[in-house]
């Protein structure tokens, strides 16, 4: 218990830290929101400049900072210049797109990921494992950039599935089947790019611990025991392959929010991705502070997350007290 | 493939890819800045063996293309006129890794025809020309971001591992700092802070100070990994009693360790670093125009007209693929190789 | 015999009911007739917007995109028709300006309501005025509302009568009223008194909520990816047929983030309308055109022009060296040998695929009122600029670069913003340009942010490739800070005392006297001198004007596409679609 207190005081530790970082970064960009309307030969500078000091922008940094503090305890995460309302309300929706897709993503891409590495792991040597061994490599080797980009030249060309977006034109009317089937058409691509992404560290991982697991004593005797292959590699090894996988588990959980950057922008996917970039450019410094801040929090839970799988799965390390 | 071979392998294959991008200047037909304005978009020039008269010719010949009155990117051959290709010909001139000044090329033919073996982009300019010097800018980007974070890590990382305590403790949260930070994020914030409006080789120099210095936290624990084991060694205890000082012992018994380590590394890094340039110089956070990368070349694919009609602007995407490979080759044999010797 | 009287009473009571037009067709209701054809009313039009809107509120709104969506919600009361350019009655009937142009009234239309059934009457324009004008609303179109320094007073003179008084007479003082929705007094008062009214109708906001006179109102909106509108029953538009406006049910803009992802939407079917494209995209629409039902049209150039332009300001802190380069081009030889080397053929083929217009001045070809045509075509060659650089004490080494008088190369940076692709290859063009007059010069692609930064504050560039206009409307008073040596946005040396140069002080003194002129034959003489004087000294060198590219379904009817914005949404509700509906 005293561990997950530790564990999480240390978190929020570190998420101020990363917030006064990010701030202080963001900050010091060149620019700021309204230099556009600058450029609109019909706004006057008085406007502007009445405009800038009730954002608070003239004002030193450390005040700056200190007022988005006080929004966070409100749970605001401070107020964007652009949409004219607190960040919390912006965030949350598109982190919940985000996570529609990376998490429906990670969950397939884990399944694949174990039924192919049990199986390569099973039948090492043989062809099926050569084989996935070898489109291991090649998804590795293949920068998530180009699987979008190839993907959306795809739906272009086929127009078999849509190209870009997250809903079509006429969600609102569909019923509630329709609706998930318009959502699932349109995340099957920026999903299968994911996916792709993501299989190949999983599956090398999953099959060398189930390597190692079906090298070691056990698995041997329990073989010498005739139990079947099956029951073996799924109830057995695949246990006993759990912990460094349950870490990687972790991993995952933690880039659920931050992974998907570049498919999301490509494939107009509307997450938290978008957002930033845009927030980035419009110089909307709330935004990106905030976005930055929730990417990392889920970074936090996860690593969180994964030691307490690891310490509820693995009684070694309950024995051994904490590491 | 055994090991050893497949180590050799790939280390061979990156050794002429990166003997290719730095011959770039002799290698490729024309500078890559250079425009021909009468030809955007043109698709790779058609090398001819067959004459009209239908004989066999043995030096390859082209013909030149003009563009079709009233569209935009369509354009016929002249065949009034054949330009045989020459070989070891004058033409702009280039530096020899940046010094010495030379003007053959392998490749060329004479004007008005042009020889654009992977067609030309917006401007004009010759892909070919622009993939091996963009390639250059790309695969060094990476590889000199690599040496500065790696370099980086090992300091810290011997530092932290071999003083321990609070050197530790500080040296460790920073890391964490460092790493808690979603990193492309991060990347793309830090980029966006300093000014863009440099010369391209300054540019080129920021981007790669930006990448490694972000993500110098994951060869830093590695590095202090090692570095703790190693200062509880019997040899180093007993070194140290003889009077060893603190830099001697690094030198003598960490770094070689660590060296080991940092090699297997360095193959995973330098990948995801050449990654991080293109993505960078994608989203236009990067080398800046006219200077080639392969990630300012990919972003012409961003407007939809471009990746659906010209097949050829691909090339620097797809030539991505078997240098990771190759990477990542290189870093299996790596591995396997320290898990024999360790 | 009395019961089937009755009866047949009783039905033709019904069948009246029935026929009867839509609610709130009072007798009393002045609706303004549209002169096109009659059509058919009914169906749904999806159009893509390149960018979230970012609030519903008429007066903070600052983006594109919420203009699109509150230009459907809202009415004016006098409209620039954007086809012929020139002003049209809206919620006002007519107007008169009296006192040498200082006052102008406006009669209102009788019997209007809101989308929420509640009526419309000149209290509704002056409360409108007073918020647009009061400082704690901070509306970006504050400015719009002032002439002569002072706040145009808007006074009701009857329950259907507007005066407004300006304190100078002004020219065109109808054409104010395009960029000025009129809000709902009832709904919006309360939060003006209690000085919250910038903070209203944000995005979240229920549509119950908000009510507008434009021909749709809010349905629903769901974050990042649509916004729809229905149509609304009280709009005070009919045909000729005596069928209120507007023809759609529905309108839904999606959000589409870029405009490739448009275009591909577009071809797919998903959207229905492109309101602006880049010209280059023509070809690939025009290519499967007839196939997937849709037309694709240029129109030609549009109002906003491309330029590059130097600093010839006085920067406060001095980077190094900015003073001896500011010497080069601050000599108007220099600039004009540039414009005379700059491709600008070269640039309409490769950064517009040939659809764009190259500029000699400022006003494009596709602003007929106001262009001087008497100004020649744009030309380049290479030897006449090398004549006026060496006129200028310019020479050449014999490795070819270009040094002036002390012997200094010339060197320098152009900055541009590197999301606009087309910028970025005519910036690019211009350095290769003039590397053949021996100039250095480097291309910088920065966020647009961070070239407004330097050019209006820091002033710490050399060179800028930046664009204007593409506006709605083609007065030459929407630019007055650009032209006045004290404006703002004077982006070559902004907001100076007094003008530094003479050709800068004629300008101010042609500005000012044409917003007073009344006639537009005398208000066009001294702009055309303007014109003639931006050629001569080159402030900025003028270098192509993009052209309007739409396209939109066949099936679609009433589509009359215009180079001013919004360029295919501004008749929306003359819309409709032919055939059966979807």
């Amino acid at each position: 218990m005293r561990y997950l207190w530790r564990r999480a005081a240390h978190a929020v530790l570190l998420l101020f830290a990363v917030s006064v970082f990010s701030f202080a970064l963001v900050e010091l960009a060149p620019g700021d929101y309204f230099d556009e309307m600058r450029l609109n030969p019909q706004i006057s500078r008085d406007t502007v400049a009445d405009l800038r000091a009730r954002y608070g922008l003239d004002r030193p940094l450390p005040a700056r900072y200190a007022l988005w503090l006080r929004s966070v305890a409100r749970g605001e995460l401070g107020y964007s210049f652009a949409y004219a309302s607190p960040v919390g309300p912006l965030l949350w929706p598109r982190a919940l797109h985000t996570l529609a897709l990376t998490g429906s993503a990670t969950l397939l891409a884990w399944l694949l990921a174990i039924a192919i590495g049990v199986q390569s792991a099973a039948r090492q040597g043989e062809w099926p494992d050569r084989l996935w061994g070898a489109l291991t490599s090649g998804f590795l080797a293949t920068p998530d950039l180009l699987v979008a980009l190839g993907l959306l030249l795809v739906a272009l060309r086929t127009g078999a599935f849509p190209t870009g977006g997250m809903v079509s034109p006429g969600f609102g009317e569909l019923s509630a089947f329709g609706k998930l089937r318009d959502l699932a058409a349109h995340a099957v691509l920026p999903v299968a790019a994911l996916v792709v992404g993501m299989l190949p560290v999983l599956v090398r991982q999953v099959r060398a611990s189930m390597l190692a697991a079906l090298a070691s004593p056990f698995a041997r005797a329990a073989r010498a025991h005739g139990i079947p292959r099956r029951r073996l590699l799924y109830r057995h090894a695949l246990r006993a392959a759990a912990p460094p996988l349950l870490s990687l588990v972790g991993f995952s959980l933690g880039s659920l929010l931050s992974g998907a950057l570049v498919v999301e922008a490509v494939m107009s996917w509307p997450g938290l991705g978008p957002l930033l970039i845009e927030a980035i450019l419009a110089r909307d410094v709330y935004v990106v502070v905030g976005a930055v801040m929730a990417s990392t929090l889920f970074l936090l839970a996860g690593n969180l997350v994964a030691d307490l799988l690891l310490y509820a799965a693995d009684p070694r390390i309950r024995r051994e007290g904490l590491s | 493939m055994t090991n050893e071979r497949r180590f050799a392998a790939a280390a061979w294959a990156l050794v002429a890819i990166h003997v290719a991008v730095l011959g770039a200047g002799f290698l490729a037909p024309y500078a890559p800045t250079s425009q021909e304005r009468r030809l955007p978009f043109a698709p790779p020039t058609r090398l001819r063996f067959v004459d009209d008269q239908g004989r066999l010719q043995l030096r390859p010949f082209v013909y030149a293309l003009v563009a079709q009155e009233g569209s935009f990117g369509a354009y016929r051959e002249d065949r009034s006129r054949a330009f045989p290709v020459r070989f070891f010909t004058p033409g702009a001139s280039y530096r020899i890794a940046g010094l010495v000044p030379a003007r053959i090329h392998l490749l060329g033919v004479d004007e008005p025809a042009r020889l654009f073996l992977l067609g030309s982009d917006g401007l004009g300019r010759d892909q070919l020309s622009r993939f091996l010097h963009g390639g250059g800018v790309s695969l060094f980007a990476g590889l000199l971001a690599a040496s500065l974070s790696l370099g980086i890590g090992m300091a810290l990382g011997t530092v932290a591992g071999f003083y321990g305590r609070w050197v530790d403790a500080a040296v460790m949260r920073a890391a964490e700092l460092f790493l808690a930070l979603p990193w492309l994020y991060l990347l793309c914030a830090v980029r966006a802070f300093l000014p863009l409006d440099l010369s391209p080789g300054l540019a080129f120099a920021v981007v790669v100070a930006v990448i490694g210095l972000v993500d110098w936290a994951r060869p830093a624990r590695l590095v202090r990994g090692v570095a703790l084991v190693a200062r509880e060694r019997d040899f180093v205890l007993a070194a140290r009693g003889f009077g060893a000082s603190d830099l001697y012992l690094i030198r003598r018994h960490v770094a070689p360790q660590a060296f080991g380590v940092l090699v297997t590394q360095a193959a995973v890094l330098v990948p995801q670093y050449v990654l991080a340039e293109v993505t960078l110089s994608f989203l236009g956070l990067g080398v800046s125009e006219p200077l080639p990368s392969w990630g300012n070349m990919l972003a012409a694919l961003r407007q939809y007209p471009v990746m659906a009609s010209y097949w050829w602007m691909w090339l620097p995407g797809l030539a991505l693929v078997p240098v990771f490979f190759a990477y990542h080759a290189l870093a299996d044999a790596l591995r396997s190789r320290s898990r024999v010797l360790a | 015999m009395e019961r089937r009287v009755a009866r047949t009473s009783r039905a033709l009571v019904t069948l009246a009911a029935l026929l009867a037009p839509g609610p709130g067709a009072s007798a009393a209701e002045e609706l303004l007739v549209a002169p096109g054809d009659p059509r058919t009313p009914g169906g749904r039009l999806v159009v893509g917007l390149t960018a979230e809107p970012k609030t519903l509120n008429p007066v903070t709104n600052s983006d594109a995109a919420s203009r699109d969506v509150i230009g459907r919600t809202t009415a004016c009361l006098v409209c620039i028709d954007r086809d012929t350019q020139r002003t049209t009655p809206g919620l006002a009937k007519s107007w008169a300006v009296s006192e040498g142009g200082r006052r102008i009234t406006l009669v209102l239309r009788q019997g209007i309501r809101f989308s929420d059934g509640h009526p419309f009457d000149a209290d509704d324009v002056v409360f409108s005025f007073a918020a647009y004008q009061d400082e704690r609303s901070h509306s970006p179109q504050r400015d719009l509302l002032f002439v002569g320094g002072k706040p145009i007073r808007a006074t009701r003179v009857d329950a259907y009568t507007v005066a407004f008084d300006m304190a100078e007479p002004y020219a065109v003082a109808e054409r104010l009223f395009d960029g000025v929705a009129v809000l709902p007094r009832h709904l919006l008062e309360a939060k003006f008194r209690e000085g919250k009214l910038a903070e209203a109708w944000g995005l979240g906001t229920p549509p119950a909520e908000m009510a507008g006179l434009g021909p749709f109102r809010v349905k629903s909106y769901a974050p990042g990816d649509r916004l729809v509108l229905e149509r609304n029953p009280y709009y005070f538009k009919a045909d000729r047929a005596g069928t209120r406006l507007p023809y759609l049910d529905e309108l839904l803009l999606l959000v589409v983030p870029s405009e490739d992802a448009q275009l591909v939407r577009f071809q797919a079917g998903e959207t229905d309308l492109v309101g602006r494209v880049g010209p280059d995209s023509f070809e690939v629409l025009a290519k499967d055109s007839s196939a997937r039902g849709y037309s694709v049209r240029d129109l030609g150039p549009g109002l906003e022009y491309s330029f590059l332009f130097f600093n010839l300001g006085e920067p406060e802190k001095r980077p190094d060296g900015l003073e001896q380069r500011q010497a080069w081009w601050k000599d108007v030889l220099f600039r004009r040998a540039v414009s005379l080397a700059l491709d600008r053929e070269g640039m309409v083929r490769l950064a517009f695929a040939g659809r764009a217009t190259a500029l000699a001045g400022h006003v494009t070809p596709g602003n007929k009122l106001w262009r001087n045509e008497a100004i020649p075509a744009p030309r380049r060659s290479l030897d006449d600029a090398r004549a006026l650089l060496r006129r200028a004490g310019f020479s050449w080494r014999d490795d070819g670069s270009l040094v002036d008088a002390a012997g200094r190369p010339v060197a320098f940076s152009i900055v541009t913003n590197a999301s606009n692709t087309a910028r970025v290859k005519m910036a690019t063009i211009a350095q290769d340009d003039l590397a053949e007059l021996g100039m250095k010069v480097s291309v910088a692609p920065l966020e647009m942010r961070a070239v407004i930064d330097r050019v209006l504050q820091t002033r710490d560039y050399d060179a800028c490739l930046l664009a204007l206009g593409g506006g709605g409307d083609a007065d030459p008073n929407v630019e007055m800070n650009v032209w006045l040596s004290s404006g703002p946005t004077h982006l070559w040396n902004p907001g100076q005392a007094k003008p530094a140069t003479p050709w800068e002080a004629e300008i101010d003194r042609l500005m000012r006297l044409q917003v007073v002129t009344m006639r537009h034959e005398e208000r066009k003489k001294l702009y055309d001198r303007v014109q003639e004087l931006v050629v001569e000294n080159l402030p900025v060198l003028p270098l192509v004007a993009p052209h309007v590219v739409v396209a939109g379904k066949d099936a679609l009817a009433g589509l009359r596409p215009a180079i001013l914005a919004p360029y295919v949404l501004w008749n929306a509700e003359e819309l409709a679609w032919k055939g059966p509906r979807r």
